[in-house]
C-alpha cells in the first residue's frame, strides 16, 4: 500500500469507547464493552424507538434504535467531516472524534428533526460519493460544494456541516479547542480576571459607554 | 393505609413540599401524594456529563423538549395518558407537567423575586386588575423566612428601588460578581437610565448552615446532586421526612376531595398511574398543591350533589383568572466581545444580575399600564450541538478559518429576555373538557387563552428597548426580529408561571380561597400552589408561591392546634 492511499473510516461505534477516547470517563470503566454491530434499514419497518420520557441520566444507555448508514455513506461522511474539521496542531480530526458516527446516530433517529434531517444527509452523501472516490479529484469536489447551483447540494453542505461543528465543539477535545474552560468545581467563583476586564474596557470606550 | 393522618398534600413542589414542610414540622402527620415517581436528585443528577456522552449529543426532542440532561421526568409540554386540550377560537395555550417528586422545582429557572407592595393592590392603583386581601407587610416576614431557607442571592445595600423590595438584613447571600458580558450589557443600561442589580437566584453560593455550597459549574436545570440550589426534593422534603411525620405515595394522581356528609372534607381519590388502581384516602384536613392547572382540574372533577359543578365552584370561580406571563426574546451578536481572552463562566447556573421594571412613574406616556424584568443570558456557556448558530448565515468556511471563526464568536451573543406582568381578564380560563378523558377516564382540562391589550403592547415595548441595547452596544439582532407584540408575544402557558384558577380574596363571591388558602366552602381543605394568585407580576411566581404556602401551612397548624378542624 503507498502512503497516499487513506485509512478507511473505522467506526468508533461502541459509546463507552468513544467517551474513552473524548475523555470524559476512565479507560477502568471500558471493562466489559460490548462490541455494537451497525443494523442497516430494514424496508418497510415503523419507526425505531426513542429513549423515552424517562432515560438514564448519569450513565446514559447507548441510543436505542438501529443506525442505518451504510459503509459507503459513512466513508464519504468520514471525508467530508475531515474536509470540515481536519486535524489542526493538537486539535484532532472530526473523523478521529467519531463525528460520522454521531452523524449515522443522528439521521437515523426517530425525532421529527432528525427525520427531517435524513434524506438531506443521506442523499446528499449518496450524490457526493461518486465524486470523491477518486483522490485527484477530491479535493475540488468537496470545494465545490458550499458554492453549488444546486440548491439541494448547497442544503447537504451546510446542514452537514452545522451537525459537524456541534457534535465536534460538545466533546471534551472541541472545548479545549474552542475554549470552553468551565465544568470544574470550585470553591468560588472569582468574576472575569483583570485581563478581560481591561479588554472589555477598549470595546467599551470605543463603543462611547 | 394504617397510619390515621392529619392532612392529605397533593403534590409535592413549590406549594405542596412548603406545606409538608411546616405541617410535619409542627408535629402533623402528613400523607403527600404525588402523581409523578419519586425521584432523588442526589444521585439522579448528570452533574459534569458532557453532551458527547449523551445520545444526540444532548438535543432537544420530543422526549425531553428542554434536552437530554435537563431533570424533568415522564412530561413536558406533553404528558404521556395524560391530554389537555384548547378550546376552538383560543389563542394557543401550552402547558408544562413533570412527573416527579418535586414536580417543577427540579428543574425550574430559580428566579426568586419578591413581589412588591404595589403587585398586592393593582386594582387601588389603576383599577387594573383585582387587589389581594393582603397587603405586602402581611407576607413581608414569610419572605424573609422563606429566603432564609430556600437560600436565595441578591445581597446588596437597600436601593430603595419603586415596587422592586430590598430584603432585611441577613435574609438573602451575595450573588456572584458579574460575568464580562454582564460587565458590558450594564453599561448600555446605565446609558438608558435603567438600574441593572444582583439577581436573586435560589442558589446557595456562600456558606449556609445545613446546606452544600454551589461549585459554580454545571447546569442547575439538570438539578443539583449537592442540593446548593432549591429544590423541594433537597431542601424541603428531606427535613420533613426526617421528623418521621411524613409518608409519601408516589405515582398517585389524585382526581377528587371526597366530603363527608356534614359536607367536609374526609380525604381524597386518586388512581395509581402505574398498577391503575383506585384508592381513596382520609385525613383531617386536605391541602391541594398539583399545581394551578391540576387544582383547578381537581376540584372541578369533585362533583356532588352539593356542588354539582365541581367543588367550591358554586360562584363559578374555579378556573377562572389564570394568568401567566408575557414573555419576549431577542438574542444579539456582539462584535465588542469577539475575542475576549477565555474565562471560565459558569457561574452560579443563574443570571448574576438582572433588570427590574424601571417605568413605573412613565405608563400614560408608555401606553401600556404594567412593567416588565429583564432576565439576560449570554457568556462562554457549555458548547451546544447548537454551535454553528454561532457563526453568520452566509459563512460556509471550513478548515483553520473556521475554528477560528468559532473561537472568536464563542461567548459574543448575548440573549434578552422580556419577563412582563400579565393582567387577568374574562378570556383566559380552563375549565373540563366536555369529550376528552385520560387513560383513566377522568375528564381532561380545556383551556381557553387570549391576551390583552395591555400585555401585546408591553410585548412591542420589550422589543423596541432590546433592540436599543443592542444597538447601544455595537451589535445586530440575529434571525428575524418582530416588532409587532401581537406576533411577538409569548403564547399563554410557555413561560411556566400560569397561576390564578383558584384566587384567594376578601369575600366568597368572588374568590375560592381566603387570604390563608382556606377554601370558603370546606373549611377543611386549602389550596397552597399558584392556583391562589390574584395577580401576575412580571416577578416570576415560585418565592411568593412559597412565602404564601408557608404562611397556609401556618394557619392550618394552628387550627389543628386549637381544635379548629374537628
Ligand atoms: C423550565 C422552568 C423554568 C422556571 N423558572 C422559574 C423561575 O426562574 N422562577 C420562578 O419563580 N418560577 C419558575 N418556574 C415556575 C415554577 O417551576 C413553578 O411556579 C412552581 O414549581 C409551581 O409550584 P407548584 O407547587 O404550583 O407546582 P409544581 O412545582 O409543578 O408541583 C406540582 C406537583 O403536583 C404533582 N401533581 C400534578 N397533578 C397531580 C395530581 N392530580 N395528583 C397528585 N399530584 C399531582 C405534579 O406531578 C408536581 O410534582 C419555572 C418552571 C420551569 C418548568
Ligand atoms: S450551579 Fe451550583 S447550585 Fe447549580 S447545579 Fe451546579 S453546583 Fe448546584
Amino acid at each position: 500500500m503507498s502512503d497516499e492511499t487513506p485509512k478507511p473510516y473505522q467506526p468508533k461505534i461502541d459509546r463507552r469507547t468513544a467517551l474513552i477516547w473524548v475523555g470524559v470517563v476512565g479507560a477502568a470503566t471500558a471493562v466489559g464493552a460490548g462490541v455494537v454491530v451497525y443494523g442497516h434499514k430494514t424496508g418497510g419497518k415503523a419507526e425505531a424507538q426513542g429513549y423515552g420520557t424517562d432515560p438514564k441520566l448519569v450513565e446514559p444507555e447507548k441510543a436505542p434504535w438501529p443506525r442505518i448508514m451504510s459503509e459507503a455513506q459513512l466513508q464519504t461522511a468520514a471525508i467530508l467531516a475531515d474536509f470540515i474539521l481536519p486535524a489542526s496542531g493538537t486539535a484532532p480530526a472530526a473523523s478521529a472524534l467519531g463525528i460520522p458516527d454521531f452523524v449515522d446516530e443522528w439521521v437515523s433517529a426517530p425525532y421529527p428533526d432528525q427525520l427531517k434531517d435524513r434524506p438531506v444527509i443521506l442523499e446528499g452523501l449518496d450524490r457526493l460519493t461518486p465524486s470523491i472516490q477518486p483522490p485527484e479529484g477530491r479535493q475540488a469536489a468537496l470545494e465545490a460544494l458550499a458554492k453549488s447551483d444546486d440548491e439541494k447540494t448547497r442544503a447537504f453542505f451546510k446542514r452537514f456541516r452545522a451537525l459537524t461543528i456541534g457534535a465536534y465543539y460538545t466533546t471534551e477535545a472541541g472545548f479545549k479547542d474552542i475554549g470552553y474552560i468551565g465544568n470544574v468545581a470550585r470553591t468560588s467563583d472569582p468574576g472575569p480576571s483583570a485581563a478581560v476586564k481591561a479588554a472589555l474596557e477598549v470595546q467599551l470606550v470605543k463603543l462611547g459607554l | 393505609m394504617a397510619e390515621p393522618y392529619d392532612v392529605i398534600v397533593v403534590g409535592s413542589g413549590a406549594g405542596g413540599g412548603m406545606s409538608a414542610y411546616h405541617l410535619t414540622r409542627s408535629g402533623l402527620k402528613v400523607l403527600m401524594l404525588e402523581a409523578g415517581r419519586d425521584y432523588d436528585p442526589t444521585t439522579e443528577t448528570p452533574m459534569f456529563n458532557i453532551p458527547a456522552q449523551a445520545p444526540l449529543r444532548g438535543t432537544s426532542t420530543p422526549d425531553k423538549p428542554f434536552g437530554f440532561y435537563d431533570a424533568t421526568v415522564d412530561g413536558g409540554w406533553e404528558v404521556p395518558n395524560e391530554p389537555y386540550t384548547v378550546a376552538e377560537g383560543s389563542e394557543p395555550f401550552i402547558w408544562w407537567r413533570p412527573r416527579m417528586l418535586g414536580g417543577r422545582t427540579n428543574h425550574w429557572g430559580r428566579i426568586s423575586l419578591r413581589f412588591g407592595p404595589l403587585d398586592f393592590k393593582p386594582r387601588s392603583r389603576d383599577g387594573l386588575g383585582y387587589d389581594w386581601p393582603i397587603t405586602y407587610d402581611d407576607l413581608a416576614p414569610w419572605y424573609d423566612r422563606t429566603e432564609k431557607l430556600v437560600g436565595v442571592t441578591g445581597a446588596s445595600p437597600p436601593m430603595g428601588l419603586t415596587n422592586t423590595p430590598d430584603s432585611p438584613p441577613g435574609c438573602l447571600l451575595e450573588a456572584p460578581p458579574p460575568r464580562a458580558f454582564e460587565l458590558f450589557y450594564a453599561r448600555a443600561f446605565k446609558a438608558m437610565d435603567i438600574p441593572v442589580i444582583p439577581m436573586h437566584g435560589a442558589v446557595v453560593t456562600q456558606a449556609m448552615k445545613d446546606r452544600n455550597t454551589c461549585v459554580f459549574a454545571t447546569a442547575c436545570g439538570r438539578g443539583c446532586a449537592l442540593g446548593a440550589n432549591f429544590q423541594s426534593t433537597t431542601v424541603l422534603i428531606p427535613p420533613a421526612k426526617a421528623t418521621g411525620n411524613l409518608t409519601i405515595q408516589a405515582n398517585a394522581l389524585v382526581y377528587q376531595v371526597d366530603l363527608d356528609k356534614a359536607g367536609k372534607a374526609k380525604g381524597v381519590t386518586y388512581v395509581d398511574r402505574v398498577t391503575g388502581e383506585h384508592h381513596s384516602v382520609t385525613a383531617k384536613a386536605v391541602v391541594l398543591a398539583a399545581g394551578s392547572g391540576e387544582t383547578a382540574r381537581i376540584l372541578l372533577n369533585s362533583k356532588s350533589s352539593a356542588f354539582p359543578d365541581g367543588l367550591c365552584n358554586t360562584h363559578g370561580m374555579v378556573g377562572r383568572y389564570l394568568m401567566d406571563s408575557v414573555g419576549l426574546n431577542v438574542t444579539g451578536q456582539f462584535p465588542a466581545l469577539e475575542g475576549l481572552p477565555p474565562t471560565n463562566d459558569d457561574g452560579m447556573s443563574v443570571e448574576h444580575t438582572y433588570v427590574p421594571w424601571w417605568g413605573y412613574d412613565r405608563h400614560k406616556e408608555l401606553g401600556f399600564p404594567r412593567g416588565y424584568h429583564i432576565e439576560i443570558g449570554g457568556g462562554r456557556q457549555m458548547p451546544s450541538v447548537g454551535m454553528a448558530r454561532l457563526l453568520d448565515e452566509d459563512d460556509l468556511s471550513v478548515g483553520d478559518d473556521l475554528r477560528a471563526n468559532l473561537r472568536n464568536r464563542f461567548g459574543s451573543v448575548i440573549s434578552f429576555n422580556g419577563r412582563g406582568e400579565m393582567i387577568p381578564n374574562d378570556d383566559c380560563y380552563c375549565e373540563l373538557d366536555p369529550k376528552v378523558k385520560d387513560k383513566w377516564g377522568i375528564p381532561a382540562l380545556r383551556f381557553h387563552w387570549k391576551w390583552g391589550e395591555s400585555e401585546t403592547r408591553q410585548a412591542a415595548h420589550m422589543t423596541q428597548t432590546f433592540l436599543e441595547v443592542i444597538d447601544r452596544l455595537g451589535g445586530k439582532a440575529l434571525g428575524q426580529v418582530e416588532t409587532d407584540g401581537r406576533k411577538a408575544i409569548s403564547k399563554g402557558g410557555e413561560m411556566i408561571h400560569e397561576v390564578g384558577t383558584a384566587r384567594m380574596g376578601a369575600s366568597e363571591n368572588d374568590s375560592v380561597v381566603n387570604q390563608y388558602g382556606q377554601s370558603w366552602a370546606v373549611p377543611n381543605l386549602f389550596i397552597t400552589d399558584g392556583a391562589v394568585l390574584v395577580s401576575s407580576p412580571d416577578k416570576n411566581p415560585t418565592l411568593s408561591i412559597l412565602a404564601l404556602a408557608w404562611r397556609s401551612a401556618d394557619h392550618l397548624a394552628q387550627l389543628a392546634k386549637t381544635g379548629g378542624l374537628a
